[in-house]
C-alpha cells in the first residue's frame, strides 16, 4: 500500500511540476474566456447532482472520495 | 500569444460581458430543488429530496447551504448465506424472525431508515487570486449521527489559468443500532447478558472519526478545454463494522450437505482504514457540446482497489431543450477480509464480513437528462438512469464444492430524478 501511494504521489508530483512549468504558456488570456465563462464550463456546474450520486455509490460500493465534496456521515457503508 | 486582431478581441471581450451580463440579469444566486426515486429490484427503495442554495452575501462572502431528507424502506441483504431448505433467521437487531425461501439470499424486510443532512459553508476571496472556506456537515438518522467541519483554501495563479486547492475535514460519528451491540462473532439469536452493566454497554453509542486531505490543481489547457487533476487521502479509526451484518458459517465441501448455513455470526471489520484516491477530469467545449470526461482511482487498507470511469455529454436538441446522456463504468476488488461465508468447524479469521458491497464486482450506470427552460431564470431537468451490479457468484475458489446457488446478490436499480434549477 506505502508504494502505491508512493507512485501515485509521484505521478501526481510529476504531473503538477509539468503542468506548472509548462503553465507560463498553457492557458488563455482574459478576452480569450467567453467559452469558459459558460455555466456548464465551471468546475462546480453540477455540484447538486454530484452530491447526490457520490452518497448513492458511497452507500452501494466500497470506495468514496476523489472528487472532493462532502456530505456528512452515514450508517450505509 | 497567438496573434489576434483588435476586431476579434473586442468581439470576444463583448460577449464574455454580454454573457456575464445575461447571468447577472438572473443574478448570481442560485438555488436547486430535486426530488429522487430510487427504486432496487425486489429491494430497497428510496426518496430522496434536496435543496441548495449558493447566494452572495455582503462583503464578497458567498453563502452555500444543502439541505437533504431520504426515506428508505424495503428489503436488505443481511449478508448470510441461501440454502438448499427454507431457512427462518432472526433478524440481527433481534425480535423478529425471517423466512426466508430455498434458494434465495436471506434479506431484512423490515428495513426501515430516514436521514437528515444538512450542509453550510461559507467562502471569501482575498485579494484576487485566493479564496478560503468553511464548512459544517451534519447528518441525522435515528441509529447514526455525523457532524464535521472541512476548511479549504485555493489559490489562482498564471492569469486565472492554474489553480491550486487544499481541503482538510475531520468529522465524528456516532452509531448506535436497534436492539443494542452484540459482540462481534457473537451467534445471532443467542440469549445476551441481562445485568445492567451489561446493558449499558450494549446501548452506549460508538464512534468512529474520518479526517479527509484533498489537494486539487486545475489548469486551463486552451479555449475551450479545462483539467482537473486531484489527489485525496482519507483516515478512518473506530467502530468500522456494520451492526446489522451477519456471516454465515456453513457445513464444509466434504461434509454430506455441503454449503448448508448452520449458524449465523455477527460480522467483524478492522478498528481502521487508510484511503486513497487520485481524481482526473477533463472538460471540454466542442461543436456546440460539452463533453466531461473522469477516472478516479482508489485503494485503501482494507485491499480495495477501484476504477471509475465516467463519461458526459450536454449538448442542444433544440434552442431550448439541452440533453445529457452519461455512462459509468465502475470496478473493484474484494476487501481483504471479505468472505461468502465461514467454514463449520475451522478457525474464524481475525476479520470477516459477507457485506456485498465489500465483495468484488463490476457495476455501469446509464442515464440520460433532459432539460426544458421554465422561464429566463429557471430550468427544469428529468433525468432517469439505470445501475447495475455484478459479481463473481460462484463459491470461493478453496472451498471445493458446487453450489446450488448464486453467492453473490445481484442489484438492478432505477433512479428517476426531478430537479428545478433557479438563478436569481
Amino acid at each position: 500500500m506505502t508504494k502505491r501511494r508512493t507512485i501515485a504521489i509521484g505521478c501526481f508530483g510529476a504531473v503538477l511540476t509539468c503542468l506548472a512549468a509548462g503553465c507560463a504558456s498553457t492557458g488563455v488570456e482574459v478576452w480569450e474566456r467567453d467559452i469558459l465563462a459558460r455555466p456548464e464550463m465551471q468546475v462546480d456546474h453540477r455540484a447538486h447532482d454530484q452530491a447526490i450520486d457520490d452518497h448513492i455509490y458511497f452507500s452501494k460500493e466500497a470506495s468514496s472520495g476523489g472528487r472532493g465534496g462532502s456530505g456528512g456521515g452515514c450508517g450505509c457503508n | 500569444m497567438k496573434k489576434t486582431s483588435i476586431r476579434q478581441a473586442l468581439a470576444a471581450i463583448a460577449a464574455t460581458l454580454v454573457g456575464s451580463a445575461v447571468a447577472h440579469a438572473a443574478g448570481p444566486n442560485k438555488t436547486e430543488t430535486s426530488i429522487l426515486v430510487y427504486s432496487e429490484r425486489q429491494r430497497v427503495r428510496a426518496t430522496e429530496g434536496s435543496f441548495s442554495l449558493s447566494k452572495q452575501l455582503q462583503n464578497n462572502y458567498s453563502l452555500n447551504l444543502r439541505l437533504t431528507i431520504d426515506g428508505l424502506t424495503g428489503a436488505t441483504p443481511t449478508g448470510g448465506s441461501p440454502s438448499k431448505y427454507a431457512q427462518t433467521v432472526t433478524r440481527a437487531s433481534g425480535g423478529k424472525t425471517i423466512t426466508v425461501p430455498a434458494g434465495e439470499f436471506p434479506v431484512d424486510e423490515y428495513f426501515k431508515d430516514t436521514r437528515f443532512a444538512a450542509e453550510a459553508g461559507i467562502s471569501k476571496p482575498i485579494g484576487g487570486e485566493t479564496t478560503i472556506s468553511a464548512t459544517a456537515i451534519g447528518s441525522s438518522e435515528h441509529d447514526y449521527k455525523s457532524l464535521g467541519l472541512s476548511l479549504g483554501a485555493s489559490r489562482d495563479f498564471n492569469r486565472h489559468n492554474t489553480t491550486l486547492g487544499m481541503t482538510v475535514a475531520y468529522s465524528r460519528d456516532v452509531i448506535n443500532p436497534v436492539g443494542g451491540f452484540a459482540d462481534s462473532y457473537t451467534e445471532v439469536g443467542e440469549e445476551r447478558p441481562d445485568d445492567r452493566d451489561s446493558r449499558l454497554a450494549r446501548f452506549q453509542g460508538k464512534v468512529k472519526r474520518v479526517g479527509d486531505v484533498v489537494v486539487s490543481f486545475t489548469q486551463v489547457l486552451d479555449r475551450k478545454t479545462f483539467l482537473r487533476v486531484n489527489y485525496a487521502l482519507g483516515r478512518s479509526s473506530g467502530y468500522h463494522t456494520d451492526p446489522y451484518k451477519i456471516i454465515s458459517a456453513v457445513q464444509p465441501a466434504d461434509s454430506v450437505d455441503p454449503g448448508e448455513p448452520t449458524r449465523n455470526f455477527y460480522e467483524r471489520r478492522p478498528d481502521e482504514r487508510n484511503r486513497n484516491a487520485v481524481y482526473a477530469e477533463l472538460r471540454r467545449h466542442l461543436a456546440g457540446a460539452t463533453t466531461t470526461l473522469s477516472y478516479r482511482y482508489f485503494w485503501d487498507d482494507w485491499e480495495v482497489v477501484s476504477h471509475s470511469v465516467d463519461a458526459g455529454l450536454a449538448f442542444n436538441v433544440s434552442r431550448q431543450i439541452t440533453a445529457s446522456p452519461r455512462v459509468r463504468w465502475y470496478h473493484q476488488t474484494q476487501a481483504k477480509f471479505y468472505r461468502t461465508f465461514l467454514i463449520e468447524g475451522a478457525a474464524f479469521p481475525e476479520y470477516a464480513s459477507a457485506d456485498s458491497r465489500l465483495a468484488g464486482f463490476s457495476a455501469v450506470t446509464a442515464g440520460l437528462s433532459v432539460g426544458v427552460p421554465v422561464n429566463p431564470t429557471s430550468k427544469l431537468t428529468l433525468t432517469t438512469e439505470y445501475y447495475l451490479q455484478r459479481g463473481d457468484t460462484s463459491p470461493p475458489a478453496d472451498y471445493g464444492a458446487e453450489l446450488p446457488f448464486e453467492l453473490f446478490p445481484k442489484l438492478d436499480v432505477i433512479m428517476i430524478r426531478l430537479g428545478y434549477a433557479h438563478n436569481f
